[in-house]
């Protein structure tokens, strides 16, 4: 405890943490002034007078967070980037398994996934939307598009990394194939599918938020749509609160999608000790 | 690289630099040949079969019951290959064309944009301390949110149509850039630093010949992340806020219900990203000859 008080003490003294809080500051500070400065100055900010200032920002956001239809949208984003997240990885580890270890399977396969692979997932929801029944399952279908391509190629590129001196070791110390892989190959592919993971579920809220804002929302909870539709709603019904409610989607979808990330972070450093051993 | 190194042990193959030089094309023709002679192409063509035959039977032969609502693989192929499109875009269309330079050109705007501002940036934060604490805070702020985000507050702060979708992919692009960048400068190795400094080298100096040089591999690599980010910017960005270009197609045959036009629009637009990226890549690999790649994302 006191250590903890210390080195926080000493971190204050540190010139490069006041460097970063002084920029966050005159951030802060421009764009109060820009936002205000017709009210202020009676002169108007190209671009920064059109956004609204960041106390008003603060305080709808602590009135919004007192209401029950802000979480109920994020709770339905953080659900559809949850199904298609997990189908990802469930599907993209085996999958990107079997591509690196099986030389057959790599070469009738990794052609057309490659083809696929640079068409965005947004450029898939239309045929998703005719494809799947429900609009739930055609958001995580692409959802789970996204994610699945960061999965499937860093697990490839993490298998190549394995050192092959390993798997000669153990060869020649007479190790089944199976011992191979379930003592050297997945262990050694654990980090890269933990980074994978976590760019994956950056992509996954990019696209989530993308397909809600393009499909405008629907929803299965009745007036909530997810956060990229709440943005969305708050565009188009325009008035004067929408600059306002977009900024915060914005700001939230941002620390959820941190949020996420972070967890996925800890998560892989629990599964990975050797590495964090220092 | 392991498939740099002469497998060319066999009899009456060119093997080694000098020979590389001397008979280029013989060399190339051996390449091409060993190609033909591994089983590689032909798993692809078997890949491409089964792929493109369970869209085709499933679509068109059996009907099954989700796919038989999707456009089919000959339809698709007709409508293509058709100099009078029953929807009106084909490879004989100036409409297709004007769509994909479009998208182009937006894309090769924003990533010059993103390259000449997030380059340099994440140079400097990597490099100088000090620049670092002051930039990162603002830039791990911002970095987080979705860019598809920003679509309604810039088609709200910035004019016209065309400048929201441009902005949308400068900053899908800036950021991976500059980030890869800084990942790139911490990657180099100290020794090589204290070493130029001990021989006398000035600041400027160590930046132009160790940081620049060393961080080329990861830039590189950002420079093709941004680029896929880019396009996948590109399309959310044309399918909300544009009146042309291929992300705009899809959505608009979506809309029109001629869904041969949208597989169409959806296929050039995986083709022409990954032309893109490889030639990212290419430009990249060109400057990187010194430096195995050895990361594959």
């Amino acid at each position: 405890m006191i250590d903890s008080l210390s080195t926080t003490l000493s971190q204050l003294r540190n010139r490069y943490f006041w460097y970063g809080v002084s920029s966050l500051v005159l951030m802060f500070g421009a764009w109060e002034t820009g936002s205000r400065s017709e009210q202020w100055f009676g002169f108007y900010t190209p671009s920064l007078g059109a956004l609204p200032p960041p106390d008003l920002i603060l305080s709808t956001l602590f009135h919004m967070i007192g209401t029950l239809e802000f979480w109920q949208n994020v709770w339905l984003s953080c659900v559809r980037v949850f199904v298609g997240f997990t189908a990802a990885v469930v599907l993209g580890v085996p999958f990107g398994l079997l591509l690196a270890l099986n030389r057959f399977f790599h070469g009738i396969f990794f052609p057309p996934f490659e083809v696929f692979r640079p068409i965005p997932p947004i450029a898939w929801v239309p045929a998703s939307i005719i494809f799947w029944p429900t609009q739930f399952l055609s958001i995580g279908f692409v959802t789970f598009l996204g994610a699945f391509f960061a999965i499937v190629i860093s697990v490839i590129g993490g298998v190549r990394l394995i050192d092959v001196r390993y798997v000669q070791a153990a060869r020649s110390m007479g190790s089944s194939r199976l011992d191979i892989f379930r003592r050297i190959i997945i262990p050694g592919v654990l980090p890269s599918i933990i980074v994978g993971a976590v760019i994956g579920i950056g992509i996954t809220w990019q696209v989530v938020i993308a397909a809600e804002l393009i499909s405008g929302g629907g929803s299965a909870a009745g007036s909530s749509g997810g956060l990229g539709s709440f943005i969305w709603n708050a565009y188009v019904t325009g008035g004067p609160e929408a600059e306002t409610h977009i900024i915060i989607g914005m700001f939230s979808i941002g620390v959820a999608g941190a949020l996420s990330s972070e967890l996925l972070r800890a998560a892989g450093k629990w599964v990975t000790p050797w590495l964090s051993s220092t | 690289m392991a498939d740099e190194a002469p497998a060319s042990k066999t009899q009456g193959a060119p093997s080694g630099d000098r020979d590389i030089q001397e008979a280029p094309l013989a060399f190339a023709m051996f390449r091409i040949a060993e190609y033909l002679r591994s089983p590689r192409p032909y798993l692809m063509l078997i890949g491409f079969a089964l792929v493109l035959g369970f869209w085709h039977l499933s679509v068109e032969v059996w009907r099954l019951p989700r796919f038989k609502e999707m456009p089919g693989l000959v339809q698709v192929w007709k409508e293509w290959t058709s100099t009078d499109p029953v929807y009106g875009i084909s490879l004989y269309t100036a409409t297709y064309y004007d769509d994909i330079a479009a998208s182009c050109r937006r894309v090769a705007t924003a990533f010059l944009l993103a390259t000449s501002l997030g380059v340099p940036l994440g140079l400097m934060m990597g490099w100088s301390r000090s620049f670092n604490a002051f930039a990162f805070p603002v830039f791990e702020l911002f970095r987080p949110i979705p860019v598809i985000a920003w679509i309604p507050l810039a088609l709200i702060m910035l004019p016209g149509r065309e400048t929201p979708v441009i902005f949308l992919i400068t900053m899908a692009a800036f950021f991976a850039t500059t980030l890869n960048t800084m990942l790139g400068v911490a990657s180099i190795d100290q020794t090589y630093i204290r070493a130029a400094q001990c021989l006398g080298a000035t600041h400027w100096k160590v930046f132009r010949h160790i940081i620049v040089p060393g961080a080329m591999p990861f830039i590189f690599t950002g420079l093709q992340i941004g680029m896929g980010v880019a396009w996948f910017s590109l399309v959310v960005g044309e399918m909300v806020a544009g009146s042309s270009g291929l992300g705009y197609r899809i959505n608009d045959s979506y809309v029109l219900v001629s869904y041969p036009t949208m597989v169409i629009n959806m296929l050039t637009l995986g083709f022409v990203g990954y032309v893109s990226s490889a030639l990212v890549r290419v430009v990249g690999n060109l400057l990187i000859r010194w430096h195995g790649r050895e990361l594959v994302l």
